[in-house]
């Protein structure tokens, strides 16, 4: 009994020799445990909330992070091309086609106007590129809706995207009733949109059209002193033509347009 | 009496060669204008422009053309475009054109397109109806349209004398304020206070304590449309005054309003005052929201950005908006002698930055500018227009080649266009070697900027500078014992002579040894000249000068 008593002694006495080690080694485990469990919290927070409680689903914002992305990289491609997606009647800059808003062909003539709504042409352009991806967002908003067991009914949808003074929008009119179980939800009109101020440039553009087809050159300097954030580079090319780069000094957005009038033609020009 | 004889043949070949130089611009102008004639107005060319005046095979196929300019044909005829939608109205557009934006087109300008002034809260804008309709709906005001004012500057000074202060009203069972105009307090809309009345009280700010309202001074700040400065806000989110960091706690400063001259430094521009936001963007700054790396205000996002530019290309510092000429390449400018490729620049001082504008190239435009003394210092402005050098070669008058109103030549004095045809040269010299006094009329008309010219290309060039070939004819008397002595126009034997052609020829555009823009030589002399003996009584018949034999000196590019 002694014995077993001391064996067991032993035993007790090499075991927590040993144990010690041991309990380290579940410390350092169960630490990295913790460190892993806060990273993994931290990573996959939102989705981590919405499995605890889900969150109530907009279609709104569903609607702004699909649609949103795609704005600002067309209307910059746009922009670049004078407001078109794929220009005609162009002049090859810096391996872009600019499009030309006013344009002689004949040297000592000032241009004839070649688009008078500028602003109007960059907005049904940008419906044309943007119309697609509009039509598949509401589809995916339809579908995540049935995913989350609702039934939808949606009306036949209107889309109008507008450029207005600091922003560019996108209103959806498109009547969509959702039901689950005893809950109806009604929605009439989503609107998205992104800040810009493509609209003064492309005012701005519209005016120098007009002064380039009234008097035959713009005066730059004029409209840099009117408007404070607006820079315009004007380079003028051997042929008589000219690019003008609008640009928000602040915004850092641009517009960029071709233009030839009263050109003058090196020599006497008359070959 | 020789140098009477002298006289007149000078006249006569001075007449000669204008009448020749005369009969090759009639002669390529007729070859222009039959050229011309066979241009037709075409709808829509094969590049996809509309309405040019082009060649009928230009033409995009099955559109119309008509042998006639665009200006008359029906369906180009130039008139203005209306939207409908914004209002706005574009001058010389083709109907086609129009009709294709959806437009609305007519010939002469409809009444839509009158201008009235359209107010706008404390702003005003001169456009028509329809314009100042979508205006005040982008801005969410009632439209408030004056056809009674006729022009921009009265429409501007018409809302600048409006009464401001702040509007009280009932909102929620709590007394709120705006900050706007008595017209929007008061007036039968009433937009400020989304409907409801409110009672102004004019001059004074919304965190005034002794309103009573919920609004109260903080140490936000905004930079509002169409002003220049930083403003302070209050709880309820209205401008106050002018930010002036000295001025957080002032009760008083938060309860009048202080006009920009009774603000901060309201003679500087300060820029990148941390403690000031009377910016003044003439003086060359205006409110911005600070980025990263740039000079923080004490209080608030916005600051007085600073927008003049310092040490330009030149070395000179410039404000905002000032603009000056900068012609950097080799070769001289306004002396006619300009390098082949040069061009000129007109630089412009914008939001810090130093922007190039280009003149248009083969320097027909030259840059001009000028300097405006304004309070505080002066004001450079420059612009590139039309290099006026066409006609510099037909002058033989010195006041009429320097009619800078018409031209823009220089009077290259004792240097004929055709000198040393005659027995005359630019020393004063007879052909019988006489001594002549210089006479003030000769001398040639030269561009004061010479043109650039498509010297690789075409045969226009090639007629403009064969304008600077010239021979001398140098008469030699044979001594009695052998040997000759030089009578006539002695000078053309020295070097001199073919430097003054040269001058000449540089002149006229892109001819003769000239160097390129970065100052680099041609692979040719750019010039040719050749002595040969001509007898005796053709030199008699061209020059009529008489003596004995002679040598012609010949020079040509």
């Amino acid at each position: 009994m002694r014995n077993n008593y001391k064996e067991n002694y032993a035993r007790f006495f090499m075991e927590s020799k040993g144990g010690k080690r041991g309990q380290v080694t579940i410390f350092i485990i169960v630490a990295i445990a913790i460190v892993g469990l806060i990273a993994a919290t931290v990573f996959f927070f939102p989705q981590i909330k919405n499995f605890i409680a889900p969150e109530a689903f907009s279609p709104n914002s569903y609607l702004r992070s699909c649609i949103e992305p795609e704005l600002k990289p067309n209307v910059e491609n746009l922009a670049k091309h004078g407001g078109y997606l794929d220009p005609e009647g162009f002049i090859i800059y810096e391996g872009e086609k600019v499009k030309y808003l006013c344009f002689s062909s004949e040297y000592y003539q000032t241009c004839v106007v070649q688009e008078p709504l500028i602003k109007d042409n960059f907005e049904a352009q940008l419906v044309k590129i943007i119309q697609p991806k509009l039509d598949q967002c509401i589809t995916n908003l339809k579908s995540e809706y049935e995913r989350r067991g609702f039934s939808v009914s949606l009306a036949k949808a209107e889309s109008k995207l507008q450029i207005a003074p600091g922003k560019i929008s996108v209103a959806y009119t498109a009547p969509l009733t959702v039901t689950k179980d005893e809950t109806v939800q009604t929605f009439e009109k989503f609107e998205v949109g992104i800040p810009s101020e493509m609209y003064e440039l492309l005012f701005i553009a519209q005016s120098i059209v007009d002064y380039e087809a009234t008097y035959g050159d713009s005066e730059t300097t004029l409209y840099m002193q009117y408007y404070p954030n607006l820079k315009i580079d004007k380079r003028k090319l051997d042929d008589g033509s000219t690019i003008y780069l609008l640009s928000n000094a602040v915004t850092k957005e641009s517009f960029t347009f071709a233009s030839r009038s009263l050109a003058w033609p090196p020599g006497y020009g008359l070959e | 009496m020789i140098k009477k004889v002298n006289d007149k043949i000078m006249i006569k070949i001075s007449v000669l060669t204008l009448m020749l130089f005369a009969l090759f611009i009639l002669i390529i102008n007729i070859n222009y204008a039959s050229a011309q004639a066979n241009t037709v107005c075409c709808e829509k060319t094969d590049s996809n422009l509309y309405c040019q005046n082009v060649p009928s095979s230009e033409c995009a196929a099955g559109a119309k053309q008509a042998p006639t300019s665009c200006k008359t044909a029906s369906f180009c005829k130039p008139g203005t475009c209306y939207s409908s939608t914004e209002g706005t109205c574009t001058d010389n557009t083709p109907q086609i054109v129009c009709n294709n934006a959806q437009g609305i087109w007519t010939e002469k300008s409809p009444p839509q397109c009158s201008l009235g002034c359209c107010v706008l809260g404390d702003q005003a804008a001169f456009v028509s109806l329809v314009r100042c309709k979508r205006l005040a709906g982008f801005l969410g005001l009632q439209t408030n349209y004056r056809k009674d004012i006729k022009n921009e500057v009265a429409c501007v000074l018409s809302v600048q004398n409006q009464e401001k202060g702040a509007c009280v009203f009932e909102f929620e069972f709590e007394k709120s304020c705006k900050f706007t105009t008595r017209s929007e307090c008061e007036g039968p809309s009433a937009n400020a206070t989304g409907g409801v009345k409110g009672e102004f009280f004019n001059g004074k700010l919304c965190s005034a304590e002794e309103l009573g309202t919920t609004c109260g001074p903080t140490t936000k700040t905004v930079c509002l449309p169409g002003k220049d400065e930083v403003y302070f806000v209050d709880s309820c989110g209205n401008t106050a005054n002018i930010y002036d960091s000295s001025k957080v706690n002032d009760k008083e400063y938060w309860a009048n309003i202080k006009d920009k001259s009774e603000a901060c430094s309201p003679n500087s521009a300060n820029a990148n005052s941390k403690s000031c936001g009377n910016c003044n963007y003439l003086q060359g700054s205006i409110c911005r929201k600070t980025e990263a790396g740039d000079t923080k205000a004490t209080y608030g996002d916005n600051i007085c950005s600073d927008l003049n530019c310092k040490n330009t290309d030149n070395g000179k510092s410039y404000k905002h908006g000032e603009s000056w000429c900068v012609y950097s390449d080799q070769g001289e400018k306004d002396k006619s002698n300009n390098a082949v490729g040069s061009r000129f620049f007109k630089h412009i001082c914008v939001n810090g930055e130093e922007v190039l504008e280009q003149c248009a190239d083969f320097r027909t435009e030259e840059c001009v500018e000028n300097t405006l003394t304004v309070t505080g210092g002066s004001f450079s402005q420059a612009a590139c227009r039309v290099n006026r050098w066409q006609d510099c070669l037909t002058q033989i008058a010195k006041d009429d080649c320097e009619n800078t109103d018409k031209r823009d030549c220089i009077w290259k004095a004792g240097i004929s266009l055709q000198r040393g045809v005659s027995g005359g040269n630019a020393s004063g010299t007879t052909a019988t070697g006489e001594e002549a006094p210089i006479q003030e009329e000769i001398g040639t008309c030269v561009p004061k900027n010479t043109p650039g010219l498509k010297f690789w290309e075409g045969n226009e060039v090639k007629g403009i500078c064969a304008q600077g070939n010239a021979a001398c004819i140098v008469s030699f008397e044979k001594g009695l014992f052998g040997g000759e002595k030089c009578k006539g126009n002695c000078t053309c034997l020295d070097d001199s002579w073919i430097k003054q052609r040269e001058e000449i020829c540089v002149s006229l555009g892109d001819c003769g040894p000239k160097v390129n823009w970065l100052g680099q030589k041609g692979y040719k002399a750019g010039f040719k000249t050749k002595v040969e003996e001509i007898k005796k009584d053709e030199s008699t018949s061209s020059s009529g000068t008489g003596g004995g034999g002679g040598f012609g000196g010949l020079f040509g590019g």
